[in-house]
């Protein structure tokens, strides 16, 4: 079950934003944070499998409004016990 | 609190942390949170730089029950700033591919069966002792400094030959040699620091986006906060990065020497090159007859005539960039108020004219006076974590000596005769073989010449990297009294074809250093065990040694009759060659310290290893201050932040080939390629990285994530070429070259988008070896290959040739 700690930077544009963070809350397997200064939004994926959270990574990546997607951290103790 | 809840919430500060640092820089960030504040999850926390690239992010390496469970971007490393990219991310797994080499295993006719260790350290010193002139050893970028130290040792200073080279020749010698040419001493005098402070970033054949993500990222995260940074992209075919990018100049293969001249052109003839920093602080060369590094000195108005040709008119006729472009490109070098940073890597290096290219890029700097202020940067990237620090530092090279020596220096070969206390005239003064040159003799049979009779390859999978390998490899494998020893962690094209394989620790299963790109010397400790009988590459070395030492044979020994690597703990030698012992004491701080020494002459004074324990890297020359601390150097050869340039100087090259503290701007002419498309083979082909997939894939292709997200090396075609071939996405063509052919799954509307007339192909893939078809031409000085350009031709394969 491993948990990735991920930052998205958003596109400008208000709309685009607000997309984004519609997308994310309908989905269970994301808690997101505050954004900070509107752009850079702190997210948090816990998956059932590690090849699940790379899959959600990239899908977050590609998603309309996804300017970049950098990783902060992974843990996946819960797998390897 | 559950332990789940626990983790989630340490992600969720981790990521809100890394958040506001992007969002208000540096300044306002909160202290980075420490290994030590997370050990309430029960995992213990450590740095290490990651094991991929050249960038060199720092990571926390997360330790539980003997094995890493977690990875984090390091929040006190000023490279990557507590963020990582898809390939640092799962960097921890490389560890857990299910094939580990745990073994050592000998062939024994077509199979290759398990022996003790003990047996496989006779072998190689029976092999040596053979003829140790026709030994050689082939390293990597991916060496760790002490390791790559150890190895010079042990073959230059123990066998008394050079024949040792490394991996790295095929990615950035020619940034070396183009170094050399310009400003007397090898790297950068720059760092990434500049990214954060230049108003245009220029990339010459270079795609961070996909190779060094994390810097792009700092670059398009200034954007993101409201900050004008102008791209241009200078390539040969659509990247990720040409998408962020304000300028997109597409040119034909090799046709960038001829970019470069035309800008230079413009420059002078526009008056708008900086008179006061060239008069101040530069001179002119060309090529001279015969051809040397050093070239011969010409005047301003030799230079300016030799430019003469190079009009924009017939700058685009070569080149196929617009005459519009090209005095936007002048326009901004001439610009006194902008801070432009190039930056370029295996684009400009992997060419035959790479050091004339490098050369001519420091020289558009220097000619404008874009140099020596923080954004105002010529700077190389390197594509491995340590071929800096290692390759370049310590001199992994048939050519080389530590500390920036040359091979054929008297002083220099008598230096490091001290420092070794090793007789005098030990060190040879013949240059060994650079890689091709080395593969090749030991393809070749012996009475035709083929001298080198055994080659050992650490942490590097030539079988897949060289290339033309139907002419450098594969011949070896047929021919008797040709034996290849190969010690890595997986098995790989390379350990397939070899005759004894040596199972390798990797990354934070043994203790390390490495150097970046930004000349950052950087440091690790041991984790976790390596699994099975695997061990350190830098014990494989020593435990050699010392059973030529046990032997008698006289170069393992130094002046007094002591072993080379002699290591002494409470005034005793440890007997480190006896791996149960080996970490009974910090064998790496010994070579480490040791190597250090070395480190002056050139001006790349390294810090005690404790300094480097305590920091996440530090850029040299590290100098000690009155305080007794050390300090490191961000912008080399400036008075503002350099302590080797004399007071009042401004700018001081003190390493200049003139002698007298310039740089030299080198005017280098087009030429045509050694081979271009022709009715025959139409196409241009392009090899290259993924973003996915490091190198030859040994690691990333074991991490199921990215095996999965880029299963298989494919074609990369451009639309009209796929619809004149009448093929389409996944279909199966022929690439094919003179050297050989291929079968490849198609991709149309891909990353790259090559222009018509172009094919990419990636080289992770072991099963797809598109270096059977590369071209093994290479660069005169720096001996490096051109992966980035041969011809080639392309035919559908009909549905039952593909099926067969």
């Amino acid at each position: 079950m491993p948990i990735s700690s991920l930052v998205l930077t958003l596109e400008g544009s208000a709309e685009q934003r607000a997309a984004v963070l519609a997308t994310l809350a309908r989905d269970t397997r994301i808690t997101v944070g505050e954004p900070q200064a509107g752009r850079w939004l702190p997210v948090v994926t816990d998956t059932a499998t590690l090849e699940e959270g790379a899959s959600l990574a990239e899908s977050l990546r590609e998603l309309p409004g996804v300017q970049l997607l950098d990783v902060v951290l992974v843990d996946f103790s819960e797998g390897a016990r | 609190m559950e332990r789940r809840d626990f983790l989630k919430s340490t992600a969720l500060a981790a990521a809100t942390l890394a958040a506001s640092r992007l969002a208000y820089g540096q300044e306002r960030a909160a202290v980075a949170p420490s290994g030590a504040e997370r050990k309430g999850s029960g995992l213990s926390w450590q740095k290490a730089p990651c094991r991929f690239c050249g960038t060199g992010c720092h990571v926390q390496v997360g330790v539980e029950g003997g094995k890493v469970v977690a990875i984090a971007g390091d929040q006190q490393a000023e490279v990557n700033k507590g963020l990582l990219c898809m390939k640092g991310y799962h960097v921890g797994l490389a560890l857990y591919g299910g094939d580990r080499l745990t073994q050592p295993l000998l062939r024994k006719g077509d199979k290759q069966v398990p022996i003790s260790w003990e047996e496989a350290i006779n072998i190689i010193a029976r092999r040596i002792l053979q003829d140790p002139k026709g030994f050689g050893l082939y390293g990597s970028g991916q060496w760790t400094i002490p390791e790559g130290y150890a190895a010079t040792k042990l073959v230059k200073g123990g066998l008394g030959s050079h024949q040792i080279d490394a991996n790295a020749r095929l990615c950035m010698s020619s940034a070396v040699t183009g170094f050399l040419a310009t400003y007397g001493v090898d790297e950068p005098a720059g760092c990434y620091d500049d990214l954060d402070t230049c108003d245009v970033l220029i990339m010459w054949g270079n795609n961070p986006a996909e190779m060094h993500p994390v810097l792009f990222s700092r670059v398009i995260d200034r954007r993101s906060r409201g900050e004008k940074v102008t791209l241009i992209d200078i390539g040969t075919r659509k990247t990720r990065t040409s998408t962020f990018c304000d300028h997109v100049l597409r040119f034909k293969p090799n046709t960038d020497l001829a970019i470069a001249c035309g800008i230079a052109h413009l420059l002078v003839e526009n008056g708008t090159w900086n008179r006061e920093f060239v008069e101040a602080h530069c001179a002119f060369r060309a090529p001279s007859e015969p051809a040397t590094l050093q070239g011969k000195a010409i005047s301003f108005e030799e230079y300016r005539k030799l430019l003469a040709p190079y009009t924009p008119a017939h700058v685009e006729q070569l080149s196929g960039v617009s005459q519009k472009d090209l005095r936007m490109l002048a326009e901004l070098f001439g610009r006194k108020e902008l801070r432009i940073t190039s930056l370029w890597c295996m684009g400009v290096n992997q060419h035959t004219r790479g050091t004339a290219m490098n050369s001519l890029l420091h020289g558009l700097h220097l000619l404008s006076g874009h140099f020596g202020r923080p954004g105002d940067a010529p700077t190389s990237l390197t594509g491995q974590p340590s071929a800096c620090g290692t390759v370049r530092e310590v001199g992994t090279l048939a050519q080389a000596l530590p500390g920036g020596r040359s091979v054929t220096s008297a002083e220099h070969r008598q230096q490091m005769e001290e420092l070794w206390n090793l007789p005098a005239g030990r060190i040879s003064d013949k240059i060994g073989y650079h890689a091709v040159q080395m593969w090749e003799r030991f393809s070749t049979p012996k009475e035709k010449g083929g001298d080198i009779h055994t080659l050992w390859v650490q942490v590097t999978n030539p079988a897949q990297t060289l290339p033309n390998r139907h002419k450098l490899v594969d011949p070896s494998r047929t021919l008797p009294d040709k034996f290849l020893i190969v010690s890595d962690a997986y098995p790989t094209a390379t350990t397939r074809i070899a005759d004894l394989v040596l199972p390798s620790a990797m990354w934070v299963e043994k203790n390390g250093m490495v150097g970046n790109s930004e000349r950052r010397t950087q440091q690790w400790f041991k984790m976790v065990n390596p699994p099975g009988q695997a061990r350190d590459d830098a014990w494989q070395l020593i435990a050699v040694a010392h059973r030529l030492f046990e032997l008698g044979f006289e170069g393992m020994k130094d002046r007094e009759g002591r072993f080379l690597f002699e290591v002494k703990k409470d005034g005793r030698p440890v007997p480190i060659w006896d791996f149960a012992r080996y970490y009974d004491v910090n064998v790496d701080a010994h070579l480490f310290e040791e190597y250090r020494k070395s480190t002056r002459l050139k001006h790349k004074d390294l810090a005690p290893y404790e300094e480097y324990v305590k920091a996440r890297g530090l850029r040299w020359p590290v100098v000690q201050q009155p305080d007794g601390s050390w300090r490191e150097t961000r912008f080399r050869f400036a008075e503002f932040d350099d302590p080797y340039v004399a007071k009042g100087r401004g700018i001081q090259f003190y390493h200049s080939t003139s002698h007298d503290d310039r740089a030299q701007i080198w005017f280098a002419p087009y030429e045509p390629p050694p081979e271009s498309p022709d009715g025959e083979f139409p196409f241009w082909l392009c090899t290259g990285r993924v973003i996915e997939h490091w190198h030859s894939g040994t690691m990333t292709m074991r991490i199921p994530q990215l095996q999965h997200a880029m299963p298989q090396a494919y074609v990369e075609l451009n639309r009209a070429d796929a619809r004149r071939l009448g093929v389409g996405n996944g279909d199966q063509v022929t690439v094919e070259t003179r050297r050989g052919s291929l079968d490849l799954p198609v991709w149309v509307g891909g990353r790259g988008e090559p222009p018509e007339g172009s094919l990419f192909v990636p080289f992770f893939d072991e099963r797809l070896l598109i270096n059977m078809l590369t071209l093994d031409e290479y660069d005169p000085f720096s001996k490096q290959p051109d992966y980035k350009k041969c011809a080639a031709r392309v035919r559908r394969r009909e549905a039952r040739e593909a099926k067969g």
